[in-house]
């Protein structure tokens, strides 16, 4: 009984994992379509995120069966909680990859973000995406020596965003009003982004050593 | 110790969702009057009310951690707590995003007559729909809930509106306030999503049915009546 448990709670964080992967390849993507307009790759994000999607439902439908078959107490219900969490904050995380998505096609052929911002977005992707791919290594193998390092990402991220709206405020500014708004946007989802890698990560802290690390901003 | 019957349980957490959301709704309205009337200090209130919002999520959850160990759900109850621990972690966020509101206010630019207009409603709309989803998680009905869920569009009217006022040649305010007006546009419409999740977590929870399912059938059913 308790293998077959185990067993299916080893299924649910291979899914959550999985989603980790989708959504890193989906920040990766629409990144690139943002700095290269390229058209086909937005909408390989766009129509891409149902996948995502998708695979929230089946670990959802996987972490109820784990709870209404095995009815796991104190640790194993925090971790299969956890997951439902998870779930909900990567499906987010896809979400956001998709607006960034949605942004390069709405203004395609024209590029959405003047070259002097394009480094900034480029830092901010690769970023993202490596925590993302840390989440899901840290999901899978519920090794906290990632953790750390995702912290000190997750506040490169921020410096970079505050950095940007330096570049937006400052008076010599030439692109005008329109630019700015789209990269006001554009900076919040991928903060947000790593906002929710970096919760999916506090949570496996939790899991493992039973304290939370600092408050959970998601 | 005897154990709390599920049902108490229940109730109890249903409690303590209205709660959040009038909260999370008092937030916005009292972020939307520092921001009408430029009072820093009003806006100070938002944040230091925010932890109280946060401590009653903490609290939803232990419950349904608690009723999930000890009462032996079964699937609908089961449904019924997973969706109640979504829903307080929508609300906490709800209130997060009235103290994003309330410190734009306290950084002290000033936001433009025409975009703070449109905030102004943004705000009341907003919170109105926090006081909507607190009756939808006390009473947990769902032609309430669907009505909430319709709302969403009237949101994100008002953002297009905001975003029209930031790119028509006409804006004399120049880069700087208009970022600012844009994130604020983006907390108010956040803030509504999150009550329309509320309201969706609940007719999920009552019904086992996504809401788009639950509105088409309830749409069919009455254009045959």
């Amino acid at each position: 009984m308790r293998d077959a448990y185990l067993e299916q709670l080893d299924g649910l964080a291979e899914i959550l994992s999985v989603m980790c992967g989708q959504v890193a390849d989906a920040l990766e993507k629409a990144t690139k379509a943002l700095l290269e307009s390229d058209l086909q790759l937005a909408e390989e994000v766009i129509t891409g995120d149902t996948l995502v999607d998708e695979t929230r439902s089946t670990a959802e439908e996987r972490a109820f069966a784990l709870l209404a078959l095995q009815a796991p107490v104190a640790t194993d219900l925090r971790i299969v909680v956890s997951a439902i969490h998870g779930a909900g904050d990567i499906e987010r995380m896809g979400d956001l990859a998709l607006h960034v998505a949605q942004a390069a096609r709405r203004r395609h052929p024209q590029p959405v973000l003047p070259p002097e911002v394009a480094p900034y977005f480029a830092e901010m992707g690769r970023i993202g995406v490596d925590l993302a791919r840390k989440a899901g290594e840290m999901v899978r193998t519920r090794d906290l020596a990632a953790a750390t390092a995702m912290e000190a990402e997750d506040d490169a991220m921020d410096d970079l965003h505050r950095h940007l709206f330096t570049v937006l405020m400052d008076h010599s500014w030439p692109h005008g009003v329109g630019p700015a708004v789209d990269i006001t946007l554009l900076g919040r989802f991928y903060e947000r982004y790593a906002d929710h890698a970096v919760a999916v990560a506090r949570r496996i802290v939790f899991i493992v050593t039973g304290q939370m690390p600092g408050p959970l901003m998601v | 110790m005897a154990t709390v019957p599920l049902e108490q349980r229940r109730a109890e957490i249903a409690e303590l969702l209205e709660q959040m959301c009038t909260a999370a709704g008092a937030a916005l309205r009292t972020a939307t009057v520092a921001l009408r009337e430029e009072r820093p200090r009003l806006a100070e209130r938002v944040l230091a009310g925010d932890a109280a919002i946060d401590e009653l999520r903490a609290e939803v959850e232990r419950q349904a951690v608690t009723a999930m160990a000890l009462n032996a759900p079964v699937a609908g109850d089961l449904r019924t707590l997973v969706a109640a621990i979504r829903c307080a972690g929508d609300i906490e966020r709800m209130g997060d995003l009235a103290t994003h509101i309330a410190r734009s206010v306290q950084r002290g630019r000033p936001v433009p007559d025409e975009a703070r207009a449109v905030f102004v409603q943004m705000g009341e709309m907003g919170a109105e729909m926090a006081d909507h989803a607190a009756e939808v998680a006390r009473t947990r009905n769902v032609v309430l809930a669907l009505e909430l869920d319709r709302t969403d569009d009237i949101v994100d009217g008002y953002l297009r509106d905001v975003f029209e006022l930031t790119l028509d040649p006409a804006w004399g305010h120049g880069v700087e306030a208009a970022v600012d007006v844009t994130l604020l546009a983006r907390y108010y419409e956040r803030f509504a999503d999150h009550a329309v999740a509320v309201a969706k977590q609940v007719v999920y929870m009552v019904t086992g049915q996504p809401v788009e399912q639950v509105a088409a059938e309830l749409d069919g059913g009455a254009a045959e009546a």
